[in-house]
């Protein structure tokens, strides 16, 4: 009887969830987009597609009854997805011809590439404007139209350099940058006084400090490590070692001339550098690390100072977090070369050429990527802008004061060698890691890893060798 | 059963329930921790206080997930996909397994080899000619996923169907035949009734295994964000701010997700148990 | 002769019948899997590049070339810097023109240095690590999916909650329940492992069992092995739901005791639902994905996380078809291997 009513509750409530579910699915339709109802997307977007072929003699006498469709594919993370809501529903007080849908698409930067490629592959117009990557846009370029044909040209200039090159391919600006990041220095204030250190700004100092806090700490605290940082086999070991490689003088893997640099001695002798740290000043697992694992650990106050991106400055500082206030960012050491280097990162806005309204996407695009978008997003989300004076504008540095630190970090930034490789920088970058992995897990030194990488890089890209410069 | 043999036989029980069970005990304690209880040194075996060390779970990763519309939303979603699949799967696939395993015809070795091979490719490897195939019959998410999801259910379905009708004596299909059957009657009216715990653990594996399918799912819902079925709802969920990874919601999303199927696996069992030894008494 | 007539007219009727039944598993083969197995097969004689307008042009067998050719050459010894007699660095022996043969491992034959070389050593050493994953899961999921599945097969108290919880590993989304290993395998005393572990002192609490090379299979092995034994006991079960109990009576009549009951009765009876289930299983590990690409990321590739480098990330299609139809040619051959060697192929 007892097991019998247990049963009829279990199968109530299933039947519970799913009405419920499939309530909160039809309400769906009038506000998860935030003008379009999302149910019938389908249908009427084949229906601006098939006459898209008229669209263009009649768009001026048609344009009040007719309207363009932009999807565009985003981030969907919390804030993001709130904050480009609001930035369409900006848009279209001034233009309301143009429907804008946001499209949200995997936080994991693999799994959006692969669903990209298929859209790609397909030729598909269901997307027109697609968040890449960085290091996209030399792979892709050949997907996306040049927005300098659609009013880029004024704007440009107002971002960050390094950027706009890096978006550049063929002379064709690639992706209208959007929000960018770079890597930093986390360090602990608390304990850089408890130990009366001085902030490092070499990879020795760095090394020495995380010695001697590691070993005071691990007194009381056994899970204690000096520095944590991103060193699984991944893109973002890349980004890692081009920090060290680049901070060193040993260039950036393959030189904008298309010059294979990345056998060298200084390369080599940084490599080795951080091998040397796995297991005496961060954790032998640190060859697992990604970014989370190494935020995870440092939030809850076990380890002295972090290498990541901007992304846990906000989080560091949320109430439950264990180091709340005690930390600060720095850029990040140097070796050899004199200065040290942020691999730069971050994301743009690229137009689908297999758009049915590329002018009209072209706009959206630029819009989002406009000066008071970026600022809005960057009060409200944290995200640091690609436009250079918003970096001294007084509400964003009211909201994010640690912004302003950033400025120079982000004008020096070293992109990672995407668009000198393209359409093989996947593989490159991949081949690189396992390189790195390599001597980082003890299986190879540095000397034979990079000779052999120098070998692998010749073969697939057919550049010249040389010395970075 | 003396009392020794009785004791060590539930000491074994129990061992294995240990072992299947406590992946998922880790997730269920999972998800009753914050981020910051999730990261504690070393790590609890439940949630306590970071500060006094008092049992203190949270149940904030449930409530999140709940209020995700995009999460019940999934649940719908990929309980019509499975079903449907599983359905269709059976049918077809006892259809199928019957003229394989009980009827004579030419090509019959072969063709069992042809359908295993719709199943042989990894799925990554095939992904981009399902696309293709979908974008010319414009076939919507859920007729995607369904359809795609015969690749991996159907061989299945067809294959272990095929292996219980071989088993079945061929005495009853004489028997029947005597009887005035037709080979179609004797199929459904004896042969499906007899191999229904069969037919129920294909069933239940097909229905999972379309339950759990993420790369197609991720890949044909990716316009219709309101047909993803559940792990893509899933590997939807995101932290505050991009790179964060809200690993207590995904693991309460997963608690939320597995119960039912178990409830359910619990419910059927009871319902087929029953009406399978009361069906085979009959046959 | 009226006789033999009606006979092969029954015969007719049957086996129009099966051809009836069949249709619906054939129409849908045909509408979904026809396309994407014919292409695969084509790309793969392709240079195809993925998601790119640029032309591709038949390459015939070279894709299975660059995947596949190895060379065995002997390591001469040389003078190094210093004036000792080493043995000479394989980039200098291996080939370059027109394929590089990279080094995979060397080894010591009668006395002499050899090196193993091969186009492509992250595809063998992928095949190497598949095969290894497979041949121990499979293994392991059949003995204790048995063992699971016959002790649920025995009537006690608990029986349907036994069955029930049995379904557990399986019921998890599997991209989740890798992340699950993933938190409890942390390499810090986060992790489940290296908290028992410091706990009963048997290691430094920070052993890192997704990058360690030697723990690398094992730990993925593990992982599978409680995901997948479910399925396999499942399977198992309803097998054994299906041996009618007379004939057990019959062997204990006969004074056949347990053991012998199982390896005359039991094990025979199962074997058709054994195949199948191994089969299926061994398709599954074969192509194994979501637990490399979630554990072990780009350290250590399996064949199908091989072949999705070469699709999304190198962009090769072509390359990654011929792998795909690789896999397919393995597949096959163990389930041939299955078929024959436990004799379920005979027509009765």
């Amino acid at each position: 009887m007892k097991r019998k009513l247990l049963t009829m509750m279990m199968a109530f409530v299933l039947v519970l969830t799913f009405s419920v579910a499939g309530c909160s699915s039809s309400k769906d339709t009038n506000d998860t987009s935030t003008n379009a109802p999302d149910t019938t997307q389908d249908t009427d977007k084949d229906a601006t597609s098939n006459d898209d072929s008229s669209k263009d003699t009649t768009q001026d006498n048609a344009s009040e009854d007719k309207k363009s469709v932009v999807t565009v594919a985003c981030g969907a993370v919390g804030i993001e997805l709130d904050l480009t809501k609001k930035a369409v529903e900006l848009f279209n007080q001034d233009n309301p011809n143009i429907e804008v849908r946001v499209l949200e698409t995997p936080d994991l930067a693999q799994d959006r590439l692969g669903l990209y490629l298929q859209f790609l592959e397909a030729q598909s117009s269901d997307v027109d404007v697609y968040q890449i990557d960085v290091i996209w846009p030399g792979d892709l370029a050949e997907h996306f139209v040049d927005l300098y044909q659609y009013g880029a040209k004024e704007v440009a200039g107002d971002h960050f350099a390094p950027i706009i090159e890096n978006n550049t391919v063929d002379g064709k600006l690639i992706g209208m940058p959007w929000f960018t990041d770079a890597g930093l220095l986390y360090y602990r204030k608390d304990l850089l006084e408890k130990y009366n250190l001085e902030i490092p700004t070499t990879w020795d100092e760095l090394e020495t400090c995380a010695k001697t806090i590691q070993d005071g700490e691990r007194a009381d605290n056994p899970d204690f490590w000096g520095y944590v940082w991103q060193g699984n086999a991944y893109e973002g070991l890349t980004c890692d070692a081009v920090e060290w490689i680049v901070s060193n003088g040993g260039g950036s893997i393959v030189s904008p001339e298309k010059v294979i640099t990345v056998n060298n001695d200084k390369a080599a002798e940084i490599i080795e550098k951080a091998a040397s740290w796995v297991g005496t000043i961060s954790p032998d697992g640190v060859t697992g690390f990604g970014e989370e694992d190494a935020r995870n650990m440092w939030q809850t106050g076990n380890a002295a100072f972090m290498r990541n991106w901007p992304y846990a400055y906000v989080l560091g500082n949320s109430d439950d977090s264990a180091i709340k206030g005690l930390f600060d960012v720095v850029p990040l050491p140097k070796g050899d070369a004199g200065r040290g280097a942020a691999a730069l990162g971050g994301w743009q806005l690229a137009v689908s050429k297999y758009s049915n309204d590329p002018e009209a996407a072209a706009k959206v695009a630029l819009f989002l990527a406009s000066y008071d978008i970026q600022k809005l997003r960057a009060i409200e989300g944290s995200f640091n802008p690609t436009i250079k004076s918003l970096y001294q504008d007084e509400e964003v540095l009211e909201a994010s004061p640690f912004f302003g630190s950033l400025y120079d970090v982000f004008t020096n930034a070293a992109p990672r060698p995407s668009t000198a490789t393209a359409p093989r920088y996947n593989e490159v970058s991949t081949y690189f890691y396992q390189a790195v992995h390599s001597v980082l897990t003890g299986e190879s030194n540095a000397k034979d890893a990079l000779l052999e990488l120098e070998i692998e890089l010749q073969d697939l890209l057919g550049f010249e060798v040389g010395a970075p410069e | 059963m003396t009392k020794l043999k009785k004791i060590g036989f539930y000491l074994m029980i129990a061992l294995i329930s240990f072992y299947l069970l406590f992946p998922f005990y880790w997730a269920l304690n999972s998800s009753l921790k914050s981020e910051a209880q999730l990261q504690m040194t070393p790590t609890t075996l439940v949630p306590i206080d970071p500060q006094n060390g008092s049992f203190s779970p949270t149940f904030m990763n449930y409530a999140s997930v709940i209020k995700d519309k995009q999460f019940l939303n999934g649940i719908a979603n990929s309980t019509i996909v499975a079903v449907t699949t599983t359905t269709m799967a059976l049918i077809a696939g006892s259809f199928a397994a019957f003229a394989m395993g009980k009827l004579r015809f030419k090509g019959r070795k072969q063709m069992l080899y042809v359908i295993l091979a719709m199943t042989m490719f990894p799925q990554v490897t095939i992904l981009s000619g399902l696309y293709a195939i979908i974008t010319t019959l414009k076939l919507n998410a859920w007729f995607s996923m369904i359809l795609t999801y015969m690749i991996f259910t159907l061989p299945f379905t067809v294959w272990v169907l095929t292996s219980f009708f071989k088993e079945l004596p061929v005495e009853i299909m004489e028997s029947a035949n005597v009887d005035g059957c037709t080979p179609f009657q004797t199929f459904r009216l004896i042969l499906l009734p007899l191999t229904a715990p069969a037919l129920v653990t294909t069933g239940l594996l097909a229905f999972i295994a379309a339950w759990n399918e993420y790369l197609f799912a991720l890949t044909f819902t990716a316009i219709e964000k309101n047909a993803r079925t559940i792990p893509v709802a899933i590997s939807f969920f995101t932290g505050i701010i991009s790179r964060q990874e809200p690993f207590g919601e995904i693991m309460a999303a997963t608690i939320l997700v597995t119960v039912p199927i178990v409830v359910l696996v619990l419910v059927f069992q009871r319902k087929i148990i029953a009406g399978l030894t009361a069906g085979s008494v009959k046959g | 002769m009226m006789k033999g007539s009606q006979k092969s007219e029954l015969a007719k009727r049957e086996q129009r019948l099966a051809y009836k039944m069949l249709l619906p598993t054939l129409v849908i083969l045909v509408v979904v899997a026809l396309y994407p197995l014919v292409n695969v097969f084509v790309t793969s004689f392709t240079d195809k590049t993925f998601a790119s307008s640029k032309k591709a042009e038949f390459v015939g067998f070279d894709n299975y070339k660059e995947l596949l050719s190895v060379k065995i050459m002997k390591l001469p010894k040389v003078e190094n810097e210093d004036g000792d007699m080493v043995y000479e660095n394989p980039l200098r022996i291996l080939p370059r023109k027109p394929m590089r043969y990279k080094e995979a491992f060397q080894f010591n034959f009668f006395g002499n240095r050899y090196v193993f070389g091969a186009t492509n050593p992250d595809f063998l050493s992928s095949i190497g690590n598949t095969l290894n994953f497979t041949i121990w899961s499979v293994l392991l999921e059949t003995i204790l999916g048995l063992v699971v599945a016959m002790i649920v097969n025995i009537k006690f108290r608990g029986q349907g909650t036994m069955r029930t919880i049995m379904l557990v590993p399986w019921a998890v989304i599997t991209v989740v329940s890798a992340r699950i290993w993933e938190f409890m395998l942390m390499p810090t005393r986060v992790g489940l492992f290296n908290m028992i572990g410091d706990w009963l002192g048997i290691s430094n609490g920070s052993v890192s069992f997704l990058t360690n090379r030697a723990l690398q299979l094992p730990t993925i092995i593990l992982v599978d092995v409680w995901k997948t034994t479910p399925y396999m006991a499942l399977l198992l079960l309803a097998g054994l739901q299906i041996i009618p109990g007379s004939l057990y009576e019959a062997a204990k009549i006969d004074g056949a005791n347990k053991f012998k009951q199982f390896i005359y009765v039991t094990l025979p009876l199962l074997k058709p639902a054994l195949v199948v289930a191994l089969i299926f299983r061994t398709l599954d590990a074969l192509r194994v994905f979501d637990l490399f690409q979630i554990l072990l990321n780009n350290q250590r590739y399996s064949m199908a996380t091989y072949n999705y480098f070469q699709l999304i990330q190198a962009k090769r299609m072509g390359m990654s078809s011929a792998i795909g139809v690789l896999i397919f040619i393995l597949i096959f051959v163990f389930a041939l291997i299955y078929m024959k060697g436990l004799g379920v192929d005979s027509d009765d």
